[in-house]
């Protein structure tokens, strides 16, 4: 870091286009401070694993620390060119209504009215947990776009647009950090939410990536290949055909029913029941006891349910909604074509936030006629049944202290804050709240995918930094309780991505093994509560 | 993609280790393979591991439950972790040369 002295906050626009080394390199140092039990950074916070020199020559990684699109260094000035034209090209498309046909009136309306008053970056996990980099300022990238916006698309921009709104260099250099810089960001919008003039710059960033991948074919291999490619043509993004999923969910039922005493069967391909379940496939294969607490809960309840083994029926994943509009439809019609060939009343989704998002609000715009099939949350399901009386719950059987993460695309996003907290606060004693919670939570520092990406080096900035707000809040929810791992804690996350960020982040800094922090949904809190299932079913799980 | 070289093996893997080309998958591979892990010796139970791995792999294009892994070999979750310190997903599938595990898991 020669050019640039003091990083995190010397930063300029300007500095964006230059061709410099790294903008960022954020040592332990930097980072906000953790409550107990990592509070001594020198013992508790790994060392940041460098970028390999392979990587740092084959790819564009003059950014920060890390990577995450991999985007090869072209072999021209011609190449660049196009390149930088092509960039060009989609951003005028982002302010066409036929050509953005979802987000075009709130991504214009940020474009020309931040007052830059940096409420946001109050609000910003990321920013806050960077020790205030720059960088990762929620603005920083909103202003990049905004000035090559009023530079390069508006009439008369190369002479007023700079004079009016700031010069910008529209470079390779700018190109290439613009697209990585789309993905340090969780799209959890709680920037949104604290604007007071309703900019959404997390918004802005969702859009960075939709030019990407629909103009130039750049997104992360994790969500388009692997992930949305794959699940259109396996039918699931996890890999697993209908043939496997119905073999793993048999041996589920098994397991399930060994475990809790009672005979589990899921249902599959029932025509005309009221519910069609669809899960987020990673349940499967990663939680199996969550699909096997819906089935427990649904079966003993005496609901008429099923779930589908139609190519993609059975996995609810929709990563498009973080990257690619296109991708984002394809996948939502795959999901309500399952539902109509089986004649459902609704589709309900299980513990998968960004699901819900993606297939009720979204999928809005995109499902008509008899595709618009009503499309639910399982959360006020699981509350009607828990508060039915259907169920016989003995409380005492959840016993430990539990707290409750607010997945962001299910709560700050969609409204879904209180049924979750009615089942709790019937089924777990010792609940508590973090602070803040509710639509004001923090992400869990997974979010957007991040948590399936842990390509080169990114594990470390998803623990150190995307992640390190949501563990200061779920350490704080538990201060006062013993903290060693003779007494279990339970952070109850009804999402897999969020899942999958807490098992990891557990893991990294040594919580689960050291103080007793263990994870999981909430009908696993549920069934752990029934008096009908023999005691201990969440412990069962983690043998 | 990165080359991985150990001895007289050479393979491609990605940024994560893992094979680029999981059908150019030998046993002599694999014992490279787990010097990456840290292990330095494959003995019968870590090949237990790694056949169930390399069998359901082939049979059905997916990396087997972790639960399912553990029921067929017998073995707890926590040896798996003691015979393939990075665990089932990150250790013992990178060994046995399937492709890393996709989607939300």
């Amino acid at each position: 870091m020669k050019e640039i002295d003091n990083k995190n906050t010397d930063l300029k626009v300007e500095d964006f286009s230059k061709d410099s080394d790294r903008l960022l390199e954020l040592t332990n140092d930097d980072l906000m401070p953790l409550p107990e039990p990592l509070d001594d950074k020198a013992k508790s916070e790994p060392p940041w694993k460098p970028l390999s020199d392979s990587a740092k020559e084959k790819y564009e990684s003059d950014l920060d620390n890390t990577l995450l699109l991999n985007i090869p260094k072209p072999k021209s000035k011609e190449e660049e060119k196009k390149y930088i034209k092509q960039f060009l090209q989609g951003l005028e498309k982002l302010f066409t209504k036929e050509n953005n046909w979802v987000f075009l009136q709130p991504f214009k309306l940020t474009m020309e009215h931040c007052t830059k008053c940096h409420t946001c970056s109050e609000a910003c996990h990321i920013f806050q947990a960077s020790g205030r980099a720059e960088l990762y300022r929620p603005t920083y990238r909103t202003e990049i776009l905004r000035r090559i916006y009023f530079k390069y698309l508006k009439p008369g921009g190369r002479f007023f647009g700079r004079w009016q709104h700031g010069d910008i260099d529209l470079n390779w250099k700018t190109v290439a950090r613009l697209a990585e810089l789309s993905y340090r960001c969780n799209l959890c919008r709680r920037c949104a939410q604290a604007c007071p003039i309703g900019c959404d710059n997390g918004l802005v960033a969702r859009e960075i990536r939709k030019l990407f991948s629909q103009e130039l074919g750049w997104a992360t291999k994790e969500l388009h290949e692997k992930g949305s490619m794959q699940q259109l043509r396996v039918g699931s993004s996890t890999g697993m055909n209908p043939e496997v999923v119905k073999d793993n969910m048999d041996f589920i039922d098994e397991d399930a029913s060994d475990i809790t005493g009672m005979d589990i069967k899921t249902p599959w391909d029932v025509q005309g029941a009221d519910i069609l379940l669809i899960h987020n496939a990673g349940e499967i294969l990663s939680w199996p006891e969550n699909p096997a607490a819906f089935a427990v809960i649904l079966q003993a309840a005496g609901i008429s349910w099923t779930l589908s083994s139609e190519a993609l029926g059975y996995d609810s994943v929709n990563y498009g909604l973080f990257y690619d509009d296109a991708m984002l439809a394809k996948v939502v019609i795959k999901h309500a074509l399952a539902a109509k060939k089986l004649g459902v009343k609704k589709i309900v989704f299980g513990e998968c936030g960004h699901a819900h998002k993606a297939l009720t609000i979204i999928a809005d715009r995109i499902l008509t006629g008899d595709l618009n099939i009503p499309r639910e949350s399982s959360m006020p399901l699981l509350r009607d049944i828990v508060m039915s009386g259907k169920l016989k719950l003995d409380p005492s059987r959840n016993d430990f202290p539990v707290t409750l993460h607010d997945p962001c695309n299910m709560v700050r996003m969609m409204g879904i804050v209180e049924p979750q907290r009615e089942v709790l606060r019937k089924i777990a004693p010792r609940f508590r709240e973090m602070t803040p919670h509710g639509v004001n939570n923090y992400c869990c520092g997974g979010g957007s995918g991040f948590a399936i990406h842990s390509g080169h080096n990114f594990v470390d900035w998803r623990m150190k930094v995307s992640g390190r707000m949501k563990m200061k809040q779920i350490l704080e929810a538990f201060k006062g309780e013993d903290s060693s791992s003779e007494t279990y804690k339970y952070i109850c996350a009804p999402c897999s991505n969020c899942k999958g960020q807490f098992r990891d982040i557990l893991e990294y800094y040594g919580l689960t093994e050291n103080n007793g922090i263990h994870y999981g949904g909430l009908v696993e809190l549920i069934v752990n509560a029934m008096t009908d299932v023999k005691p201990g079913f969440i412990r069962a799980w983690e043998q | 993609m990165p080359i991985f070289e150990h001895g007289s093996v050479k393979v491609e893997v990605d940024e994560d280790g893992f094979m680029q080309n999981p059908e150019e998958w030998t046993e002599e591979v694999a014992a490279a393979l787990a010097t990456t892990e840290g292990v330095d010796e494959l003995g019968e139970e870590h090949w237990k591991v790694i056949h169930f791995l390399r069998d359901y792999y082939q049979k059905f294009g997916v990396a087997p439950m972790i639960r399912k892994l553990c029921k067929e070999t017998g073995f707890k979750l926590k040896k798996i972790y003691e015979l393939f310190p990075s665990g089932p997903a990150k250790g013992a599938c990178k060994v046995a040369g399937l492709a890393k595990p996709t989607g939300c898991v």
